[in-house]
């Protein structure tokens, strides 16, 4: 994969776990899948990168990204008051 | 039978699994862990030669193969009036007579028998009372430890990575495989229904351009071992 990357996966010994994309292992790790998956958009909104969601059988469910941090760059207009 | 005629023997895994789709969530890391160990799967869907008998084909395959994989955990039927499986422990029973009536080289045949829940093949199939079999309870991680633990102790590749990284691995490629599946244009269904050998092809594709395979893993030879011994504990 070129871009940067992150995966919420099943975890080996059970739970679910995020882990950068090549990384062999988790960057952090989760009892239910949902709070895996906030974690990893949280952990991405100023990178740029991709998140694979994975099924329990490891197959990617769903890519999003990249995503980007709504807010504005400091010292740039807008038309927010 | 005639002796085997490929030089890979001692490379090649016969997999004795169930081919309907809802094994294919098995079948997929099953295939991802022999090739990442360096070793080389053989599995009745790998070619389709409309001349050519399933059985002829299968035995073809075990006579290639020094190893082989046996996954019952489908001999069960799970639905009123759906007929019982007895493909898979046909094929073994193939095996074993391979290792008890065969040439001298097939004495080294080594195999590994999967079983969903430990114990559970015993209530079909008590003739293998005693022998070693693992279980994967249907989960593909657990899968991947069962051949793991059977590649680094039966077959004897050292330098094996982890269930861990391996499964992790297998995380890789798929993310890998989706996105350029997807950015060729292939749909959900293409790459749900993808053919066994398509996929294996894209496996040894990703595997060559990550450099992972254990290519360095030595196989140790074993002399004498018990007959259908799964491991050597």
């Amino acid at each position: 994969m070129t871009k940067d990357s992150y995966h919420v996966v099943p975890a080996p010994n059970g739970g679910w776990s995020v882990k950068k994309g090549g990384a062999v292992r988790a960057s952090k790790h989760f009892d239910n899948k949902a709070d895996a998956e906030k974690w990893a958009k949280e952990a991405v909104r100023s990178q740029g990168a991709e998140i694979y969601v994975h099924r329990r059988d490891g197959t990617v469910e769903q890519k999003s990204g990249p995503t980007r941090d709504p807010r504005p760059s400091r010292g740039k207009h807008t038309s927010q008051p | 039978m005639p002796p085997s005629v490929s030089g890979d023997f001692d490379k090649n895994v016969f997999i004795n699994c169930p081919f309907d789709p809802e094994y294919t969530s098995l079948l997929r890391p099953l295939l991802f862990t022999i090739l990442y160990v360096g070793m080389i799967p053989k599995i009745g869907l790998e070619r389709s030669d409309s001349g050519e008998t399933r059985i002829n084909k299968i035995c073809e395959m075990m006579r290639d193969s020094r190893y082989s994989i046996h996954d019952l955990s489908r001999l069960q039927s799970r639905r009123r009036n759906e007929f019982y499986r007895m493909n898979m422990p046909f094929e073994l029973g193939i095996e074993y007579g391979c290792r008890q009536f065969g040439p001298d080289h097939f004495r080294n045949k080594r195999c590994l028998i999967l079983e969903k829940s430990r114990h559970d093949y015993a209530k079909a199939l008590s003739d293998l009372a005693g022998v070693d079999i693992k279980s994967h309870q249907d989960k593909p991680e657990d899968l991947i430890l069962a051949m793991r633990d059977w590649f680094f102790e039966t077959v004897g590749l050292r330098n094996i990575d982890s269930r861990t990284v391996i499964w992790y691995k297998f995380t890789d490629f798929t993310s890998s495989f989706y996105n350029t599946r997807k950015n060729q244009g292939y749909s959900d269904e293409d790459i749900e229904d993808m053919s066994v050998p398509e996929y294996m092809h894209f496996i040894q594709e990703w595997l060559k351009d990550q450099r992972v395979t254990a290519q360095g893993a030595t196989v140790r030879v074993h002399a004498q071992t018990p007959i259908i011994s799964t491991t050597e504990t």
